[in-house]
């Protein structure tokens, strides 16, 4: 019997009708209840893509830089126009909007960290291959014969929850504010999400929508797609009641502006966390990025300035209802584009597809500040576009084993390949290292000497007996190689590394399972 | 045999067992030709996918006929006649709502939104009465070369001018691909959507070049950055036309040439080259054959594989199946082969794929996931009723015609179906059955032969609306539902009392949209 079927029919001879929450599961449902995926924490992951590509250059202005003036003699922002914040970078004034809680606020306040340079090798100036490059955390080569159908976070939450895909959550693992489910959410197992648009009218049209007839066996096309839709029916009938009952339980606190259609549906995310649905992702898409024409007034207003203003009011007013409401801690959340824009202005006061850009970090949780350095406008690569510092799945890796407990192999087996967390975000344990009863190791380590001309030693003190590895990254997060791995005493350790190339790498000391990160220079 | 040959033989013998229960193998996967004459079932198939569904009257014609002759005739002629027009708008001027006041702009924009609304009504209307594959065949490269109604928050393109495109993809649709192509370059929507009209000597703007090559043509990775630049230049200087305030070369709502704006230089896209011209050859016509037909020439023939099994994928997810792991290469390949060797005839390619073995294949059957646009107009066709805001519906369920997500259109499959369009599937048929008449639904009872016996009216119905035969009991309680307690034997009476006949009957219909078979096909 499959494994479908026998969850089935025992869930059907042994319970009759279940009630969770009042709301009563139908005995023929193969959805099962499953209250093990939300214990090992209630963190939240919110996501903002923005489509179009994002033009970082006038996002966060490199004011200071007059090569920036240089190559945009129409529409660089002055530099008496930006809003400077704490002496680190100049924003966008579209991005400090008044009488609001917003970006410049957050990152003040220590809720807002913005990462310069995030991209990848080779950049793929299609929006839509990017867009899936972005959204499935893989860049293959050749890449023309791989295509890319399945998201990060579809895989993780996939491999991760207990019994999916034949176990239903009681909540939505992820939930999407409008549109088609997102790529982001599809996995080889089915997708882990909902679309949702209107709790009242999803619940209003989605009751009694499970279909009284069995699933089909798999083994045919048809049978695949027949059981597409019957999974899509069921999880209408069912979610659609638990949005509605936190949707009406939740409230908003802070006050949104009803007339932006992003800003309410952050509005909308705020009342549903509130109201206590336990989903661990919302998306939360903005469109209109593609600003090849006419990307600002000559006053600064126009629709890329729009579009930022949206931006930072829609997350700030939601992070200020968050606060009010005590929620704060549990959130962390992240923009993504599929890339920012050429340097170079075209002749339509616009800009074409560009590589790497800007990124926003926010939560309560996450190590404020500023990562990287302004784009280096004087070293573009071969097309005229800005070279990358970080790659993008640097964040990903710190959501999966920063906030959602997930484990360096985890990353590893979703992106085929190791990436560096960028240590933005700031829960340092691994609960899966925890539950494993490895004690995480505090330590300190120091590299000597740094910069080298051929080998350093990297030195710590140990208080216990550990499992130890240690490998070199490139400063961009990429895995370059593996220098140790085994049990190491108590004591002061000493480890002498050497790199094959010239170059700055981050020598990562990994001590049961807490990472150390050492930038080490080799000039040779 | 140590332990790891035995545990990969293991393997190797279940993933045979797995392939023996597995999908009904695709018994046929090149395009030769399906000679059988076609049963009712095979004819349903033909006319769900070349179609937006039979009538039980048209298939009957068709049973008996060879794959051959059915889809010649539903292919019909390159030319088939233009349709009576959506409306009187279509031939109006429209004022600039740039330099209006407020007001007037808000009055030209709700103009355009209400006539936008009734072309696309209009049109679902169309398919739904086509007897032929006309609205089909343009409603594929209206999902292909796309152009927005609706983009940039508050830019808007004239109903007219998309109509006007429109008719291009109904005129062009069996024809020379590379014609179209050429059209749709220079076609006055497109020339707007996607900023050729910005696109100037010194000022390129690479918007439509890229795409052209992306997602139009070769399919992304069969050019460099270097490419895009050039073809950039080589589309510079076309304008387009929209309102009474502005020159209209070739009158409203077509494209125009401004020949300072061209850039005259050499170009060289993928590695051939364009020639300079003098500014005494910068016409429009000498442009537009010489420069923008060489460079879709150029692309053509530089990359003939390319282009020819980017444009065959995209037919085999359209009509054929449109999972994207399951694409058939082998056919796919085929049916690239037979373009290719046509100079790029769309019409052969079509009659081949739709001809073919594989095409008919079983494992095929039920497969697709209907689009929106095929579930509102396949209905109406269907049930024999009219639909008049058709196309609120197909925007409730993520399908705004004349307005997809990007330029790269829907993205189909299962995106089609999510939790938020599923229900408004559901609530769609369910309000369109409910509002049939008595006398409609006597109509579509008296179409079935034997109507009278309620086994064989069940069974018809539902092969009629559904695509595969029904497993397990749901004969039986569909027959249950029409029955309402009464015995087998009691139909012939009830279904002669036609308020109770009817009302019975569109409890049945609703039973059936309920199944998740009812948004396949």
């Amino acid at each position: 019997m499959k494994r479908r079927n026998f969850l089935k029919t025992t869930a059907a001879a042994a319970v009759g009708t279940q009630v969770l929450g009042g709301i009563p599961l139908r005995a023929f449902s193969p959805v099962q209840l499953l209250n093990t995926l939300n214990a090992d924490g209630d963190q939240i992951l919110i996501v903002i893509q923005l489509f179009g590509g994002n033009d970082g250059l006038n996002t966060i202005i490199p004011a200071d830089d007059s090569a920036y003036y240089d190559i945009r003699p129409e529409i660089a922002v002055p530099k008496d126009k930006t809003v400077p914040v704490l002496g680190k970078i100049y924003m966008h004034p579209a991005l400090d909007p008044k009488n609001t809680y917003n970006f410049r606020r957050m990152m003040e306040d220590g809720r807002l960290a913005v990462i310069q340079g995030v991209g990848y090798e080779n950049p793929n100036l299609s929006h839509f291959r990017s867009t899936d490059i972005w959204l499935s955390g893989l860049n293959p080569k050749p890449w023309e014969d791989t295509k890319l159908i399945y998201g990060w976070l579809g895989e993780f939450f996939a491999k991760t929850s207990p019994g999916f895909p034949d176990v239903l959550p009681p909540d939505p693992i992820a939930v999407q504010i409008g549109g088609s489910l997102s790529m982001l959410f599809q996995s080889p197992k089915g997708d882990v999400g909902i679309a949702l648009t209107d709790p009242d009218k999803f619940f209003e049209l989605g009751q009694g929508l499970s279909p009284d007839m069995d699933p089909m066996p798999d083994t045919t096309f048809y049978g695949k797609e027949f059981n597409f839709v019957r999974l899509v029916a069921e999880k209408s009938d069912f979610y659609s009641a638990s949005v509605k009952a936190a949707f009406d339980k939740g409230k908003n606190m802070a006050t949104y502006d009803q007339t932006n259609g992003f800003v309410r549906q952050m509005q909308l995310v705020a009342r549903l966390i509130s109201g206590g649905l336990k989903s661990k992702v919302y998306m939360v898409y903005m469109g209109g990025f593609d600003t090849h024409v006419q990307q600002q007034n000559v006053d600064l207003t126009g629709l890329h300035p729009f579009l930022l203003e949206s931006l930072s009011k829609g997350v700030g007013t939601f992070m200020q209802d968050m606060l009010l409401q005590g929620q704060a801690e549990r959130i962390v959340g992240y923009t993504a584009s599929e890339f920012g824009r050429r340097p170079y202005e075209n002749g339509s006061r616009g800009t074409d597809h560009g590589a790497s850009s800007v990124q926003f970090v926010f939560g309560n949780r996450v190590r404020s500040g500023v990562f990287g350095n302004n784009p280096d406008l004087k070293n573009l690569d071969g097309n005229g576009d800005v070279r990358y510092q970080y790659d993008f799945r640097r964040v990903y890796a710190d959501v999966m084993e920063t906030w959602f407990g997930g484990s360096a192999a985890d990353t590893e087996a979703i992106f085929g390949e190791r990436v560096l967390p960028l240590g933005v975000l700031t829960n340092p344990v691994s609960v899966q290292d925890a539950y494993a009863g490895n004690v995480p190791v505090n330590i300190s380590v120091r590299a000597y000497p740094n910069p080298t001309a051929s080998m350093a030693t990297l030195e710590w003190q140990q208080s216990v007996p550990a499992s130890v590895s240690v490998e070199l990254y490139s400063t961009e997060g990429r895995y370059v190689e593996r220098v140790f791995s085994g049990s190491v005493d108590a004591g002061t350790v000493r480890m002498p590394i050497k790199a094959t190339a010239s170059g700055v790498y981050e020598c990562v000391v990994t001590v049961n399972g807490l990472r150390n990160v050492v930038p080490v220079a080799f000039l040779r | 045999m140590n332990r790891r040959e035995l545990f990969t033989s293991l393997l190797r013998s279940s993933a045979q067992r797995q392939s023996i229960d597995g999908p009904p193998r695709v018994t046929a996967t090149g395009v030769e030709p399906y000679t059988s004459p076609l049963t009712l079932d095979e004819v349903y198939h033909l006319l769900r996918r070349l179609g937006f569904g039979a009538t039980v009257q048209q298939a009957a014609g068709y049973v008996g006929k060879t794959a051959d002759v059915v889809v010649e005739e539903l292919l019909g002629t390159n030319s088939e006649l233009e349709p009576a027009k959506p409306g009187a708008w279509v031939d109006a001027t429209t004022e600039n709502p740039a330099g209006a006041d407020l007001q007037t702009r808000g009055s030209i924009w709700s103009a355009w939104r209400s006539n936008m609304a009734a072309f696309s009504n209009w049109w679902l209307k169309s398919m739904a009465a086509d007897t032929k594959a006309v609205e089909r065949i343009a409603s594929f490269w209206n999902a292909h070369f796309i152009s927005e109604f609706a983009f940039d928050s508050e830019t808007m393109i004239p109903p007219q001018s998309l109509y006007r495109q429109y008719l291009t993809f109904r005129k062009d649709r069996l024809a020379d691909f590379k014609q179209l192509v050429l059209d749709v370059s220079v076609d006055n929507s497109m020339v707007f959507y996607l900023g050729s009209y910005q696109n100037k000597v010194g000022k390129p703007n690479e918007n439509y070049a890229r795409e052209l090559m992306e997602l139009f043509t070769t399919g992304i990775g069969w050019y460099t950055e270097g490419d895009v630049k050039e073809a950039a230049r080589v589309l510079t200087g076309w304008k387009s036309s929209f309102f009474n305030d502005e020159p209209a070369n070739n009158g409203y709502y077509s494209s125009y040439f401004v020949p300072t704006d061209h850039d005259a230089g050499q170009k060289t896209v993928l590695g051939t080259s364009i020639p300079a011209r003098t500014a005494d050859n910068n016409t429009e016509y000498q442009v537009k054959m010489e420069e923008v037909l060489k460079l879709v020439d150029i692309i053509h023939e530089a990359r003939p594989e390319a282009v020819s099994r980017f444009i065959a994928t995209k037919l085999y997810k359209f009509f054929v199946y449109a999972s994207p792991i399951d694409t058939n290469t082998q056919f796919v390949e085929d049916v690239a082969k037979v373009f290719r060797d046509n100079n790029f005839n769309i019409r052969p390619m079509l009659k081949a794929m739709f001809t073919s073995t594989h095409f008919f294949d079983p494992a095929l059957r039920g497969a697709q996931i209907k689009t929106p646009i095929e579930c509102v107009a396949g209905l109406m066709r269907q049930l024999g009723v009219t639909v008049n805001d058709g196309a609120t519906w197909t925007g409730k369920m993520d399908q705004t015609i004349y307005d997809a997500p990007n330029v790269a259109g829907w993205p189909g499959y299962h995106y089609w179906i999510s939790t938020n369009t599923y229900p408004v599937r559901r609530q769609f048929a369910r309000t369109v059955i409910t509002a049939m008449t008595d006398a409609q639904v006597t109509t579509f009872i008296k179409q079935f032969p034997d109507y009278t016996d309620v086994h064989k009216f069940t069974k018809n119905v539902c092969a009629y609306l559904l695509p595969l035969a029904l497993s397990g009991d749901r004969y039986k309680n569909y027959e249950n539902t029409l029955l309402s307690g009464a015995p087998d034997y009691d139909w012939p009476s009830i279904v002669n009392d036609q308020a109770t006949a009817a009302a019975r009957v569109r409890n049945f219909l609703v039973a059936i949209s309920k199944a998740p078979d009812f948004q396949l096909c």
